[in-house]
């Protein structure tokens, strides 16, 4: 060897030690770090009585309509829940004893935003959880309608912030998603550092069973509500129709078809609107009186069946056709987005909605003062009950995982944790106590005339105060019924419609929350997909008329060819676990 | 050795002009031979969080999956329509406007027409994709159009298949027209004028005059251009076909690209994305060589 090269190996040696030293001095200056095994570091002590350490304030807070200055921020900077009521059958936990937040962190977090709120980092509620748990966050929102391939972009880059809120949009699905090492597995972390969510999910057998895998892993923080949430789609009907129609409310089919027509004669030029961003024409609501579900659901044994290979479907489909060809359907109902449908709600050609009742309570009541009521879902004969695929199974909102990169796993679970605490779920349903809410004489949180929700000073209508005050959908207990402002304005009725929908139909055939194994998911989603393509293409051509009715014996063969079978039993096997938690 | 002492030789007369090479080669190395290495993926299962040495190796299955797919018959075919539309209309259609605008005398009325007919080529596609829906939709301009022609009643023409090739290739040619007339214009423009005024002497008509002098001169620009053209028959770009097909339209509208989209960005299978771009490139390739090698035998006119 020679002499060069020997001095510039040595080189070379001596300049990757430093290089280590350097950064192993970098990792000293941080503060120890918590081992990742949680069995090896000390618990904290769980303070038996830790309300104790507030005064009641329930005095002076509750039914106080005109709050100072000073009980104002008693509630919003401090930590002391003594004021609000138990409301629900079980108690929601308040442990605070791990806020503040022992050290100076911030968390990444990626989220999609919602349209209306572009920068999250600015949101009110948040700046307040920030400021109760100590714990700083950062939100990273990829740009509104290009959710799906930022998350794609974001996976395949490797580099991960610390939690990612709609965790389930990994491939496959949470369990792949930890498989592959992207999220953590938290069921060990679960009691220790989320005793707030523990107690909360452990409160019911619902909530236990929809918020665990099938093999008994806790991979995620779930949006879990009080009561199992009210149905919030449907037929909607603006009440001028039928003051001029002089027709009851429809309920079957054949009374649908009689109104429409009337409809028509008294001058709605496309009385139903059928499209739907929400999966085109397969909205289950006309399609379920056959039977036709949109996707799967459960037959009276318990076994899982996929709704457009159903016996009726060829009825249901000429039916369309004609209801197509008559007029009563609106042109576009294959191409329209959402924008388009709601201008055509608004005008003069549009009598009935297939749409979501808070929605519609803003865009025509609130908007244009057109009142409207709801009408079940069709039925094929007059006595029989109305149904539904629909069931809210107490999983709201949405979920959030902590990625393999967090720096620091405790403050985002303490984090997460803190939404399902008392405080945090007042303030996250609720906002800020005094100018967007108040509290009742039973500790019941509640939106006061005046408040920020309802007088915006930005002026902004309630469909964005509510995510701008507010959360709407998050990783939370999500008190929807009281908390809506859509529902709970004054002189609302579209909570009374979800809430005879929710009473009024069957949901026997409503399939729960299952989840698939990492092999599963992939030939599921696979399957699922050419399924939808082809069951979007067919039933779309042979309602516009482009297509025989006949063309489904066609659809249907294609569909086992397709692997309908195959499909079918992952299915079933996953309920059959689901079933077995 | 003589070799060797050539380059030697020629090193040290020319090393500066190396040096200024080296750049460009760097260049290629990095940006076009090195992500080539990606190309295995292909044939892995990858996950990006476990990285590429621990995904599983799965060989033929992606390529298998995608020509047994039950679409795959479908996507090629429309893929290969789409593009033979585009060969047919689209590429003749700016050679006939450079003809047409090179025979106009007044400069100010040229000047007009093809800044007209440049401006398109700036829009935003998002944009040009939401024009055609207004135009197309159930009282649009072209719906009515269309409708006055053949004296049939149509919905929104989105909605039928059979309008889908021309709307795709028509707003294509609407866009881009007077942007790739540029280079042909450029071709005449250099083209010998003593060649017309031979043909003036010998009392040639315009119409003769355009077939036998300026075609001729710039056949090498469109030899060279269908080459390429041919070349990228299997690639079209999805954004476009995303942002105008639906349901009622997939059997004429879903191409290769569209499809991969769904299933590498949607679902992250990035695998199968690069398994079916591997074949793509493999049979432009194939087309780009044979093009190449009918047009050399032909005319003398080739890449290489």
């Amino acid at each position: 060897m020679g002499t060069t090269t020997k001095r510039l190996l040595n080189l070379l040696l001596v300049s990757v030690v430093a290089g280590s030293t350097l950064a192993a001095c970098s990792n000293n200056n941080n503060e120890p770090k918590e081992s990742a095994d949680p069995a090896a570091t000390t618990e904290s002590s769980d303070a038996p009585a830790e309300t104790a350490a507030f005064s009641d304030i329930s005095t002076t807070i509750r039914g106080n309509k005109a709050p100072t200055q000073e009980q104002m921020d008693e509630v919003n900077n401090t930590l002391n829940d003594t004021y609000l009521g138990d409301l629900y059958d079980e108690k929601i936990p308040s442990h605070y004893d791990a806020y503040p937040y022992k050290k100076d962190t911030t968390l990444d977090i990626w989220l999609p935003a919602d349209s209306q709120i572009p920068e999250m980092n600015n949101q009110v509620v948040q700046k307040q959880v920030e400021k109760l748990t100590g714990i700083k966050v950062n939100f990273i929102t990829p740009p509104v309608g290009q959710e799906a391939d930022a998350f794609t972009l974001m996976m395949s880059s490797g580099e991960l912030p610390d939690i990612v809120i709609e965790p389930e949009r990994y491939p496959g699905g949470l369990e792949a998603g930890v498989k592959d090492g992207a999220y953590l597995d938290l069921t060990d972390y679960m009691d220790k550092y989320a005793p707030n969510y523990s107690e909360w999910r452990n409160s019911d057998e619902t909530r236990r069973k929809t918020t665990v895998t099938d093999s008994g892993k806790l991979l995620g923080f779930y949006g879990i509500a009080p009561y199992s949430e009210w149905m919030w789609f449907g037929m909607l009907i603006k009440k001028e129709a039928l003051e001029k129609t002089g027709l009851e409310v429809p309920n079957t089919i054949d009374e649908w078809h009689t109104f429409l027509t009337k409809a028509k004669e008294v001058g709605y030029s496309e009385p139903l609107n059928y499209g739907s961003t929400y999966g085109q024409i397969f909205t289950g609501i006309i399609n379920g009186a056959y039977g036709v579900w949109d996707w799967t659901f459960m037959d009276a044994d318990g076994k899982v069946q996929w709704g457009p290979a159903q016996p009726k479907a060829k009825d249901y489909l000429a039916t369309m056709q004609q209801w197509n060809k008559e007029g009563l359907l609106n042109k576009d109902w294959a191409t329209a987005d959402f924008n388009q449908r709601m201008a055509s709600a608004i005008s003069d050609k549009t009598a009935v909605m297939m749409d979501s009742p808070d929605t519609m309570w803003s865009y025509w009541k609130q908007q244009n003062n057109i009142d409207f009521v709801g009408a079940l879902n069709p039925v094929l004969n007059a006595g029989d009950k109305s149904a539904t695929t629909y069931k809210n199974f107490k999983r709201t909102g949405r979920s959030a995982a902590i990625t393999t990169q967090a720096d620091d796993v405790e403050a985002a679970m303490r984090w997460l944790d803190f939404a399902y605490s008392k405080k945090g779920w007042e303030i996250l349903n609720y906002g800020e106590y005094g100018k967007v809410h108040l509290v009742d004489e039973t500790g019941k949180p509640y939106f006061q005339p005046d408040s920020y929700i309802y007088k915006d000073p930005d002026g902004q209508p309630v469909a964005t105060t509510l995510v701008k005050y507010r959360m709407h959908s998050w990783p939370d207990i999500r008190d929807e019924h009281n908390s809506n402002p859509l529902i709970v304005a004054e002189g609302s009725y579209s909570g009374d419609i979800r809430k005879t929908w929710t009473e009024n139909m069957d949901t026997s055939v409503a399939m729960p929350p299952i989840t698939f194994t990492t092999e599963e998911a992939s030939r599921e989603a696979e399957l699922g997909n050419q399924l939808s393509t082809l069951r979007n293409e067919y039933f779309a051509k042979i309602v516009k008329g482009q297509l025989p009715v006949d063309a489904y014996d066609k659809f249907l063969s294609e569909a086992k060819k397709m692997g309908l079978d195959e499909f079918l039993s992952i299915h079933q096997a996953a309920l059959d676990r689901y079933n077995a938690r | 050795m003589r070799t060797g002492q050539i380059i030697k030789k020629d090193f040290r007369k020319n090393w500066f002009a190396y040096v200024l090479a080296v750049p460009v080669i760097v260049w290629f190395v990095v940006f076009c031979y090195g992500p080539m290495w990606g190309l295995l993926i292909a044939f892995k299962d990858f996950k990006p969080l476990l990285g590429f040495a621990n995904s599983d190796w799965v060989g033929l299955k992606h390529f298998v999956d995608f020509f047994q797919g039950p679409y795959f018959w479908r996507v090629v075919k429309n893929t290969l329509l789409l593009n033979v539309w585009g060969l047919a209309f689209g590429f003749t259609a700016p050679i006939i406007l450079a003809l047409m605008l090179n025979e106009i005398r007044d400069g100010k009325f040229k000047k007009v027409v093809q800044t007209v007919t440049y401006m398109p080529h700036f829009i935003s596609l998002v944009v040009v994709c939401g024009m055609i829906h207004i135009f197309t939709a159930d009282e649009g301009v072209i719906t009515q159009l269309v409708q006055l022609i053949t004296g049939k009643e149509y919905t929104s023409l989105l909605g039928y298949s059979s309008f889908f090739r021309p709307i795709y290739t028509f707003s294509d040619i609407w866009q881009t027209i007077g942007w790739s007339s540029i280079i042909y214009l450029a071709a005449m423009s250099s083209i010998d004028s003593t060649l017309y005024e031979a043909a003036d002497i010998d009392g040639i008509g315009r119409l003769k005059k355009m077939w036998h002098i300026t075609l001729p001169q710039i056949s090498p620009v469109i030899i060279i251009l269908f080459i390429f053209a041919v070349g990228g028959i299997m690639a079209s770009s999805y954004e476009k076909i995303i942002l105008l097909y639906n349901p009622l339209t997939y059997d004429r509208a879903d191409v290769i690209a569209s499809y991969v989209y769904r299933r590498g960005l949607r679902e992250a299978s990035l695998s199968y994305s690069t398994a079916v771009g591997l074949v793509s490139s493999l049979v432009n390739f194939a087309l780009l060589w044979v093009t190449n090698r009918i047009a050399s035998r032909k005319s003398d006119v080739s890449l290489w």
